[in-house]
C-alpha cells in the first residue's frame, strides 16, 4: 500500500495537474476558498501647513492615482507628462489616432464607430483587481464583460493533426477525458478512504467523473462537450470523434489552452465600455488642468527644501518645486534625465531591464468569426502571432477590430521588421487559423512597446534568474521603493512584484502615499 | 520647427474628428522629427538605460555623417548591433532639411560633464594603447574634423566600449560605403580583448572635457 494522500497533498496534486481552477472547485466542494486582495485606498491626512504641493512625473495610471488621491486630500498637484496623451501603456486606438512608435509612425484609419477600437496595451480587468475596479466605480467608468475563452475558438499547431485547427472544446474535452481516466485509475476509492470519509471520497470520485466526462465505469468514451458534427436539437446528434491524447500532446498549446483561463486571466474578466482609456479619461476629467501634456521632465533634484523638477513646455525650460514627488517615468529613462538621486537608487534602476511586448490589430471587413460560431475569446496558434482575439463587444455589427498578434515578454524579432514585413507576418499567422483571413482584414496597426515613444518597453524586468526575484534583486527593489530624502517616490508597475497589471501600478502608488502620509502624520 | 504644417493638415484634423474623450487633450502641432531625447536623454546627455549615446557636444559634422549613414543603411544594419538597428528606423524617414533642423536643435544643448561608469579599468595600461587612437582623435581625444575623427573625451564610456567592440567584431565599419568606419576596424583589432578595450576607455575617461 502506498502512502495515503492527505487532504492538502491531494489538493496540491489536483492543482498541479489541472491548474488553480480545479483547486478552487475542489476547495469549495470541501469548504475552503482563497482570500481576495485587500482594498488599499489610502485616506490621507490634510497636508501639513506649508507642505502641500506635489509634482507627479508621468501620467501613467499610477501617477494619475497618486495625483487624484493627493488632490482629494487638499494637495496642490501638478502632473507632468511628456506625451500628448495620458495613460502610458493604457492606450486605446480609434479612427484618427496616432501610434507614436519611433521610426514607424502610424495613423489609425478604422471606421469611426464606438465599437471600432483596440486596446493596444492593457485590455483585461480581473475581478480580483479591487483597487482598479473601485476607481472605475468612483470615476463613473462603465464596465462590461470581457470574454477571454470561447469554447468555439480555435487551436492550431503545425506539429499537431497536420496543422488543422480544432475547437477549444475539442482540446479541453479530450484532455480532461484522458486525465480524468488516468486519475480515476490511480486513486481508487480504497486509497481515498484513508484520509477522507466515505462521502468525501464519493464527492471526489464524482468530481473526477464530471471533470473528465467519464462513463459509470470511469472510462472516457468521448463527450458531447466537444460539440456535435451534426444534429442534436430536433434530430439525433452525431458526436465528434475522440481526438486521442497522443495527438494532442504534440502541441505545447494544449497546456496553454487549459491554463490561459485560470488565475488572473480566469473568468470573470471585464473591460470598460468603449475602451480601456475610459479609465484614464475618468482620472484626467477629475484632475482637470492639473495634468500638463507635452511637458517632458528634464531634471529631478531632491533637496532639503523640496523637489525641484525642470521640464520643457513648448520647448521652453520651466521649473517647478514641490514638497513631494511621485515618479512613474520608466526607470530605463532615468539615466538620461539629470538628477541627484542616491547612487544605490540608480544602481537599482540600472539593474532593471526593458521588457518587450507586441500587439497587432486589423479592421475586419466583416465579422467572419461569427460565421464560424465564434463570438469572442482567443484562438491560439503555434505561428509567432501566438493569438487572435475576437472582440467581446459589437456582436453582430458589420465590422470589428480583431487582435492579430499578442506576444507578451517577447517579440524582439517582430519589432525589428519594417511595417510591411510585420503586416505580412500577421497575415501569415492569421491564415493558419482562418483560411479566408487575408481577404477579410484590412488597415493594419502594429504596436511594438519596445519602440513606443516615451515608453520604450513593457514591462520592467527585475528577475534575471528565470524564477522570481533573488534576495539581491529584492534588496534592489526595496531600495527603489523607499523614498529618496523622504520626498521622491518611484512608482508604477515597475515598483511591484507583479509587472504588467494596472492594479500593481495603482498599488505601488498607494504604498507610496501611505508611506508619505505616515511621515506627515508623525511629524504633526 | 519644420514639418509643423504637414502635421496640422493631416494628423491633428484626424484627432479633432475623433469623438473620444481624450481628443480634447491632444494638442496642435504634434509631429516632427525631434525624437532624439527619448533615447539620448534630456538635452542629449546620453541615456545608459536605452544605450543611447551623448549627443550634447558632439560635432555637427559627425552627427550629420552618422545620420546619413544610418539613413542609407551604411550603419545600423548588422543584426548584432542591436542599438544601431534601433537607431536606423529613426533615421530612414529623415529628409536633408530635417537633418539640418536636428543639427540646429542638438547644437543648442549644453554639454555637461559625463558620468564615469566604468571604474574597474586600468587607465595607466590604457595610455600606451591610446597612442594608436591619438593619431586621428588627438592627444586629448578632442577630435579632428579634417580627418573626420570625432572627439572621444566626454563621450559616455559605456558607448565607447560598445563601439570599439562593434568595430573589432565587424558589426560596424564593414559596410562597403562606410569609409571612415573601415579605418576603425584595423585600429580596434589592435586591442587584444575586452580588458584592453576597457583600459583604453578608462584612459580616455582621464582626459575629461
Ligand atoms: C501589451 C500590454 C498588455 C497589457 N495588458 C494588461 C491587462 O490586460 N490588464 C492590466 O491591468 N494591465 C495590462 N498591462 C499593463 C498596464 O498597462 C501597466 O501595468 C500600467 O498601465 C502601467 O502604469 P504605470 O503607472 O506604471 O505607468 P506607464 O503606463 O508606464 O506610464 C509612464 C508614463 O510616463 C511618461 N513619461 C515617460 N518619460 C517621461 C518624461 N521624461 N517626462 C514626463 N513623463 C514621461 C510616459 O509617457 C507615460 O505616460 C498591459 C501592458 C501592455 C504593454
Amino acid at each position: 500500500m502506498t502512502n495515503p494522500v492527505s487532504r492538502r497533498e491531494f489538493m496540491n496534486l489536483l492543482g498541479a495537474t489541472f491548474g488553480t481552477g480545479a483547486l478552487i472547485r475542489v476547495g469549495s466542494a470541501l469548504g475552503m476558498l482563497p482570500a481576495v486582495a485587500a482594498l488599499t485606498r489610502p485616506v490621507l491626512a490634510a497636508p501639513a501647513p506649508g507642505a502641500g504641493t506635489a509634482v507627479i512625473l508621468g501620467a501613467g495610471i499610477s501617477g494619475l492615482t497618486a495625483a487624484w488621491e493627493l488632490a482629494k486630500a487638499g494637495y496642490d498637484v501638478t502632473v507632468l507628462e511628456s506625451s500628448n496623451r495620458a495613460g502610458g501603456r493604457v492606450m486605446t486606438l480609434r479612427s484618427g489616432d496616432v501610434v507614436d512608435e519611433i521610426g514607424n509612425r502610424q495613423v489609425c484609419e478604422w471606421d469611426n464607430e464606438p465599437h471600432m477600437y483596440f486596446n493596444a496595451g492593457a485590455a483585461r480587468i480581473p475581478s480580483t483587481h479591487r483597487n482598479l475596479l473601485s476607481y472605475c466605480k468612483e470615476l463613473g467608468v462603465d464596465l462590461e464583460v470581457f470574454i477571454n475563452e470561447s469554447k468555439t475558438a480555435l487551436i492550431q499547431d503545425d506539429a499537431m493533426l497536420d496543422g488543422k485547427p480544432i475547437r477549444n472544446a475539442e482540446v479541453s474535452t479530450n484532455v480532461r477525458g484522458f486525465l480524468g481516466e488516468l486519475f480515476a485509475k490511480s486513486f481508487t476509492t480504497a486509497q481515498l478512504d484513508q484520509p477522507f470519509t466515505e462521502s468525501e471520497a464519493e464527492t471526489i470520485m464524482g468530481l473526477i467523473r464530471q471533470f473528465g466526462s467519464l462513463d459509470r465505469e470511469m472510462n472516457y468514451k468521448g463527450s458531447n462537450r466537444a460539440g456535435y458534427v451534426s444534429g442534436g436539437f430536433i434530430d439525433h446528434g452525431v458526436q465528434k470523434e475522440i481526438i486521442e491524447f497522443k495527438h494532442l500532446m504534440k502541441s505545447r498549446l494544449i497546456s496553454q489552452t487549459l491554463s490561459a483561463n485560470e488565475g488572473e486571466t480566469g473568468p470573470l474578466l471585464m473591460q470598460p465600455v468603449g475602451g480601456m482609456d475610459r479609465i484614464i479619461a475618468g482620472f484626467t476629467r477629475a484632475l482637470g488642468d492639473r495634468v500638463k501634456y507635452k511637458t517632458p521632465v528634464m531634471s529631478v533634484m531632491v533637496k532639503e527644501a523640496g523637489v525641484e523638477v525642470a521640464y520643457l513646455q513648448d520647448g521652453v525650460p520651466q521649473t517647478i518645486t514641490a514638497d513631494y514627488c511621485f515618479n512613474c517615468i520608466p526607470a530605463h529613462f532615468m539615466a538620461g534625465i539629470e538628477h541627484n538621486l542616491p547612487g544605490d537608487y540608480m544602481q537599482a534602476m540600472k539593474y532593471i531591464r526593458r521588457g518587450e511586448a507586441i500587439k497587432g490589430a486589423f479592421q475586419a471587413r466583416e465579422r467572419f468569426w461569427e460565421k464560424e460560431e465564434i463570438y469572442g475569446g482567443i484562438s491560439w496558434t503555434s505561428a509567432p502571432i501566438r493569438q487572435l482575439w475576437y472582440p467581446s463587444h459589437g456582436i453582430h455589427k458589420e465590422k470589428g477590430v480583431i487582435l492579430a498578434a499578442y506576444d507578451f515578454g517577447n517579440g524582439g524579432e517582430f519589432t525589428r521588421l519594417s511595417q510591411a514585413e510585420r503586416v505580412e507576418w500577421l497575415l501569415k499567422g492569421g491564415e493558419k487559423l482562418h483560411s479566408n483571413y487575408r481577404q477579410m482584414v484590412e488597415k493594419p496597426i502594429t504596436i511594438a512597446w519596445h519602440r513606443m515613444n516615451h515608453m520604450l518597453g513593457c514591462s520592467a524586468r527585475w528577475g534575471r534568474s528565470g524564477g522570481g526575484m533573488t534576495m539581491e534583486e529584492e534588496g534592489l527593489y526595496h531600495t527603489l521603493q523607499a523614498p529618496a530624502l523622504g520626498r521622491h517616490y518611484m512608482i508604477g508597475d515597475q515598483i511591484s512584484f507583479h509587472g504588467a497589471w494596472q492594479e500593481s501600478a495603482i498599488l505601488s502608488a498607494h504604498w507610496a502615499l501611505a508611506d508619505m502620509d505616515q511621515r506627515v502624520r508623525s511629524a504633526a | 520647427m519644420i514639418k509643423k504644417g504637414v502635421a496640422v493638415s493631416g494628423l491633428v484634423l484626424g484627432s479633432l474628428l475623433s469623438t473620444h474623450a481624450l481628443a480634447q487633450t491632444e494638442g496642435a502641432e504634434y509631429y516632427n522629427d525631434r525624437y532624439c531625447m527619448t533615447c539620448h536623454g534630456a538635452d542629449g546627455m546620453g541615456s545608459e538605460g536605452i544605450r543611447g549615446p551623448r549627443l550634447a557636444g558632439m560635432e555637427p559634422w559627425y552627427i550629420k555623417r552618422q545620420l546619413e549613414n544610418f539613413r542609407a543603411g551604411v550603419r545600423g544594419t548588422h543584426e548584432m548591433d542591436v542599438p544601431g538597428t534601433e537607431m536606423r528606423p529613426m533615421a530612414v524617414p529623415l529628409t536633408d532639411a530635417s537633418i539640418t533642423d536636428l543639427l540646429e536643435w542638438i547644437g543648442g544643448w549644453e554639454y555637461k560633464p559625463t558620468e564615469i561608469t566604468l571604474t574597474n579599468g586600468d587607465a595607466a595600461a590604457g595610455q600606451p594603447l591610446y597612442g594608436t587612437c591619438a593619431a586621428c582623435h588627438g592627444a586629448e581625444a578632442q577630435g579632428n574634423e579634417a580627418l573626420g575623427a570625432p572627439a572621444l573625451a566626454g563621450q559616455n564610456d559605456w558607448y565607447l566600449f560598445a563601439q570599439l567592440k562593434n568595430f573589432k567584431a565587424g558589426y560596424r565599419g564593414t559596410h562597403a560605403e562606410d569609409t571612415y568606419g573601415a579605418q576603425m576596424v584595423p585600429m580596434a583589432a589592435t586591442l587584444a580583448d575586452d580588458t584592453a578595450i576597457l583600459n583604453v576607455v578608462s584612459y580616455i575617461n582621464t582626459l575629461g572635457r
